[in-house]
């Protein structure tokens, strides 16, 4: 104890070194480690956070190109499709109108001609009508006076039935 | 020269205010100072004090952790006080005046410089407390891990072999206490004793490697204390089963 003594041990000084360490600690270990272990934390897990956020928006924007090469794709495809759709209807339409039209001239044709064949037929009967009654009348003229009443009945009887035989 | 006690500056009733006590407060006034800082400007993107506070808190916490991983956190604020505060306490002695600004006492032949403020770990007394703050902490840390059984189990034991060990331990656990604060006092003390004797023979550039010695010798100091610290409450908070496990890990 002289020895301690001789070193300037004091019991009261040392309680107050202790005191005095005590307090020391306990203030750094509430206002300055976890303060700073908290905050080295935090901001591991939020730049934890931030990189993972950011390869999630990386996927998210390559899945969002190939979505949109996909639908670009898709697109032209299909207006690929619709302009072929539409070239194929185009020709069709334009056969069937081709068709229609044609036929419709065969049909004017057919009926022209017709009408034509008609209009001569017609001609031809009112012609031989007409030759029929001027042979009558030319016969009763010339043969008037040649025959009486009953040869002349005959006569143009059976002209009439040459004529009409022949006719028909 | 230079007494070892500490010199009273003034009494406070029968508590005698020492220079080294005041010391004691001002680095303590210091430490406060920084942490209220710290606390107040603490920022998710940090700035410059906030960056060093942070470097020197977690690798402090790395070595912890590497010496004892699961009782790091326990070991960490110990481990971290005790470093900081011998540090600042050993160079506080390396700031001009301290040592050489004071009053002097006594009459005549006996008349003695007294200096208003002299390095905290000059006095055995703070040595002395630290080292027994070291002890207490690391035998209650022991007792909260391992347990009371085991913890007893170390020093006492049936087999007369073991008692022998565990008598041992006693002792190694005292000598423990010993070689920590004499050591500290030690070496900033006779530090203190080197810089006033070079001083008194030549007071310019002559005592610049040894300030320079010194303060090296200050961060040392402060590291063996805390580091041997640390490793007393690993040993002793390391349970007996597992001990050979740990080492076959590493």
């Amino acid at each position: 104890m002289e020895i301690l003594k001789n070193f300037g041990f004091d019991p009261i000084l040392l309680v107050a070194q202790i005191v005095n360490f005590l307090i020391i600690l306990f203030i750094l270990k509430k206002l300055l480690y976890k303060p700073v272990m908290d905050m080295l934390k935090k901001r591991e897990t939020s730049i934890k956070e931030g990189i993972k956020q950011a390869e999630e928006g990386r996927l998210a924007l390559e899945k969002a190109l190939e979505e949109e090469k996909k639908i670009l794709k898709k697109a032209q495809d299909q207006s690929k499709k619709i302009v072929e759709d539409a070239n194929t209807e185009a020709i069709n339409i334009s056969k069937e109108i081709e068709d229609n039209s044609r036929k419709q001239a065969e049909k004017i044709l057919e009926e022209a001609r017709r009408q034509i064949e008609q209009e001569a037929k017609e001609t031809e009967r009112r012609l031989s009508q007409n030759i029929t009654n001027l042979s009558i009348e030319l016969l009763t003229k010339s043969l008037g006076q040649m025959f009486g009443e009953k040869e002349q009945k005959q006569l143009i009887e059976k002209a009439v039935k040459e004529l009409k035989g022949k006719k028909s | 020269m230079v007494s070892f006690a500490a010199e009273p500056i003034f009494r406070l009733g029968f508590f005698s205010v020492t220079n080294t006590l005041l010391d004691t407060l001002i680095v303590d006034g210091v430490l406060v100072g920084i942490a209220i800082y710290i606390k107040k400007h603490l920022k998710l993107i940090p700035g410059f004090v906030q960056n060093i506070s942070e470097y020197a808190v977690e690798t402090m916490y790395n070595l912890t952790e590497s010496v004892a991983p699961e009782r790091a956190a326990r070991i960490f604020p110990f481990f971290a006080t005790f470093f900081i505060f011998i540090l600042l306490a050993n160079w506080s002695g390396l700031i001009p005046g301290f040592g050489t600004i004071g009053f002097y006492e006594g009459v005549g032949k006996s008349k003695t410089l007294v200096p208003l403020l002299r390095s905290a770990t000059t006095d055995l007394n703070t040595t002395l407390g630290l080292a027994l703050v070291s002890a207490v902490a690391t035998h209650v840390i022991s007792i909260k891990i391992i347990g009371i059984k085991e913890y007893l189990g170390r020093y006492f034991s049936i087999n007369p072999m073991n008692q022998f060990i565990g008598f041992l331990e006693m002792i190694s656990e005292i000598t423990k206490i010993i070689s920590l604060s004499f050591r500290l006092f030690g070496n900033i003390y006779a530090g203190e004793i080197v810089l006033g004797t070079i001083a008194s023979i030549f007071a310019f550039i002559a005592p610049l490697p040894f300030l320079l010695l010194e303060f090296i010798v200050g961060f040392v100091q402060a590291l063996v204390f805390a580091m041997l610290t640390m490793a007393f409450m690993a040993i002793l908070s390391t349970p007996h089963h597992t001990e050979a496990k740990e080492v076959s890990h590493k």
